[in-house]
């Protein structure tokens, strides 16, 4: 059972709630149709972070939310796409130096998730595994002899000190 | 004697390994060495006494993957091998992203393989500042014995990428000094996925050399085991214990020598949270860097930066002044996140991810910072000197200056608000430039100097080979040890300091082993 915590965190409905409508904002157009899946991979970084980072994201993004109700009269995740536009800007620039930290902080977050999905990464010619499926074989092919080598080399006796242990 | 073969082909995990899975209650166990940690000192530490007859024990926090599990899964591998997901920060203005390795191999799992001998003005000042006399001539056999085992060699021609061919045709130009990078692996094939675990086996890792080594010569290691405590009687450390991840279970091992390599953030927080006081009060402090920018470069060619060896060259012109450049393929998803574009901008410029190519330095710092234990967790501090500063916005120009020579068309900086570059007089305009430097984004991978080794107990946290002083029976092999930070990759110096750690514990066997 690999990565504890990714198994430990799960985004609460109002965090997933807040964090798709940003994805307009954030992610370029074309991501639109996969705005789940970013939010949903999300979690799984956000999970592998520190634990006080986990929990200043989860503040940071009800203040986010709660914060756009004195300007609109209701919240950042109902806000039409011009107004989520405007009010992420306010932060983006914002009042104050944190204001601006959560705002880049989300960006790289959520960049990060955009750009993992298979759509985006073929989107941009990044195609790793087919790549690396092609230069394992080629090196086991054509350097068998030395691969094999550096294995027994790896594992040959070659004493730091040539007497036996005094203590044994 | 345990077997165990290379972790590319196995179908099994080797024996010898035992992870979270085989433990199910509460387990004592007794060995001649405890080694605490799987990297770069304490796999080697492993395998030479392991080969040395001693009954060795290794505890490693992280969980124990082969080459079969390093996918193209990039996201997926940095939350297996990073410590917290690779989000660990120094605090100070700018603050630090650094980054950790945590699993069996420790970060040399996912380092990028430069393999590099400290410098000899370094081992001088280390004789000169730190009372290590002898370093440099004693060393040179163990650089050589390091450089056997994980196959140090310059990297095969045709494994050269596009971003480091780049480079170099930059550097040329300006007639700069570039060197090819010596680094540990055998016949790279250019996957560029070192950081995110090495799919091919080619490099050589501690994963693929000196743990399966260890193993091989009778060692056992423990994954998933985080030590929580150091146990000792009076000044004697006797063991330590441990929990395994997502259990209640704990983990005792009792030895007649502790080895202590967590790496030189986790290192001092360990030390001090099981009650070991040095004479010097200097654990914890001392903490270089080797702070680090980097630069976007846009071509109007192809790039394909993620194809290709990574780092192939460094660029050494600027070394004496404690720069050094080097060449970085990076996923798209590690440069989108990189970049302060959003929404439509960020797609357009992501359009051009072909054409990126990523270039950055390290910066020998002349500051140190300090880890203090914060809530009984390890937290470090570190403000970057204004000198340091002011070199890595001079490296910017410079780097800058030579991806123009290479034919870049726009770079984007690592200063935040700062307007691109469209030219070599652009990057030299930089440095008049106002970038204030809380809005700089600062990464590194190379901390050092927490428990720095030298003569004098009242200024050093242990002796020449490592031994802490004031306790006894306890030793330290990792990154903790340099006096100084040493200007070039670390990982050859930590793992050469470690066989002569080895050594010294061989030769005195009968007063630390028995
Ligand atoms: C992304 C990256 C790229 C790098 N590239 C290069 C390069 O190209 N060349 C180079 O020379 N150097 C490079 N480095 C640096 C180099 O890898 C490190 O300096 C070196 O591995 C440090 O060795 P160490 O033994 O001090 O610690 P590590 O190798 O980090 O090992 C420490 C181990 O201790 C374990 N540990 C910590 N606390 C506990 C605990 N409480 N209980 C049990 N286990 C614990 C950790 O999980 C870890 O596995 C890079 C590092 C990174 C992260
Ligand atoms: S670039 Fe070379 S050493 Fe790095 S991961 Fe790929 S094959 Fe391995």
């Amino acid at each position: 059972m690999r990565g504890m915590k990714e198994m430990t965190y799960q985004h609460s409905e109002s965090t997933r709630i807040v964090l798709r409508s940003l994805v307009r904002v954030i992610c370029p157009p074309e991501a639109a149709p996969i705005a789940d899946d970013i939010v949903a991979h999300m979690a799984l970084t956000i999970g592998a972070s520190p634990a006080v980072l986990q929990k200043l994201i989860g503040t940071g993004l009800t203040t986010y939310d709660l914060g756009a109700l004195p300007r609109y009269g209701k919240r950042a995740r109902s806000l039409s796409d011009a107004q989520a536009e405007a009010y992420y800007v306010s932060w983006e620039h914002g009042l104050t130096p944190l204001h601006v930290q959560f705002a880049r902080a989300i960006n790289q977050l959520m960049s990060l998730s955009c750009y993992e999905q298979p759509l985006m990464m073929e989107a941009v010619g990044f195609r790793p595994g087919p790549w690396i499926d092609e230069v394992r074989a080629k090196r086991l092919r054509v350097f068998a002899a030395d691969v094999a080598r550096q294995e027994a080399q790896v594992l040959a006796p070659d004493p730091l000190r040539p007497s036996k242990p005094e203590a044994r | 004697m345990v077997a165990a073969r290379q972790a590319l082909h196995e179908g099994t995990r080797p024996s010898g390994v035992i992870t979270r899975h085989d433990i199910h209650g509460d387990l004592v166990v007794d060995a001649d060495v405890l080694v605490i940690g799987s990297g770069a000192g304490g796999a080697t530490v492993a395998a030479e006494l392991a080969e040395a007859g001693y009954d060795v024990v290794v505890l490693e926090e992280g969980s124990y993957y082969q080459t079969r599990d390093f996918t193209a899964d990039t996201s997926g591998m940095v939350r297996q091998l990073y410590r917290d997901g690779g989000a660990t920060m120094a605090l100070g203005n700018p603050p630090i992203l650094y980054q950790e390795g945590r699993a069996v191999g420790g970060s040399t799992v996912i380092n990028g393989g430069m393999s590099w001998r400290t410098p000899d003005k370094i081992l001088a000042r280390w004789e000169k500042e730190a009372g290590l006399h002898g370093i440099a001539k004693d060393l040179e056999a163990h650089f050589a014995r390091v450089e056997r085992r994980i196959n140090v060699a310059p990297m095969d021609a045709e494994a050269i990428g596009t971003d480091n061919h780049l480079l170099k045709q930059g550097a040329d130009a300006l007639g700069w000094n570039i060197i090819g990078n010596l680094r540990n692996q055998n016949h790279c094939v250019g996957s560029n996925r070192c950081a995110f675990g090495c799919p091919t086996g080619a490099k050589q890792s501690s994963l693929v050399s000196y743990i399966p080594r260890a193993l091989h010569y009778g060692a056992r290691i423990f994954a998933d085991v985080k030590v929580k405590r150091i146990m000792r009687h009076g000044k004697r450390a006797t063991g330590a214990i441990g929990t395994v991840n997502g259990t209640p279970h704990h983990v005792t091992v009792r030895a007649k020598l502790v080895c202590l390599s967590a790496g030189a953030i986790h290192t001092p927080a360990l030390l001090a949270r099981s009650g070991f006081r040095t004479p010097s009060g200097q654990l914890g402090h001392n903490l270089s860097m080797h702070p680090n920018v980097k630069v976007v470069a846009i071509f109007d060619q192809p790039v394909t930066n993620w194809k290709g060896a990574h780092q192939a060259f460094q660029v050494r012109e600027f070394q004496d002044q404690g720069l050094v450049f080097a060449a970085i393929g990076m996923p798209p998803s590690v440069l989108a996140m990189s970049f302060p574009h959003r929404g439509r901008q960020l797609g357009e410029l992501m359009s051009r991810y072909d054409n990126m190519m990523l270039a950055g330095m390290l910066c020998e710092d002349t500051r140190t910072g300090r880890v203090r234990s914060v809530n009984g967790k390890p937290q470090a501090f570190y403000q970057l000197a204004d000198e340091d500063a002011a070199n890595l916005k001079r490296g910017v120009s410079l780097l800058s200056e030579l991806l123009f020579a290479a034919g870049a068309k726009q770079i984007l900086l690592p200063f935040h608000g700062a307007k691109d570059l469209h030219s070599a007089d652009d990057a030299r305009a930089l440095l008049k430039a106002n970038t204030p430097t809380r809005g700089w984004e600062v990464v590194t991978v190379h901390m050092m100097g927490t428990a720095r080794m030298g003569a004098d107990r009242s200024a050093a946290v242990t002796d020449a080979h490592g031994m802490v002083h004031d306790a006894d029976r306890l030793m330290i092999a990792d990154a903790s040890l340099f006096p100084t930070p040493i200007g070039v990759n670390p990982m050859e110096t930590i793992m050469a300091l470690a066989t002569r750690g080895a050594a010294h514990v061989i030769d005195n066997a009968r007063r630390l082993l028995s």
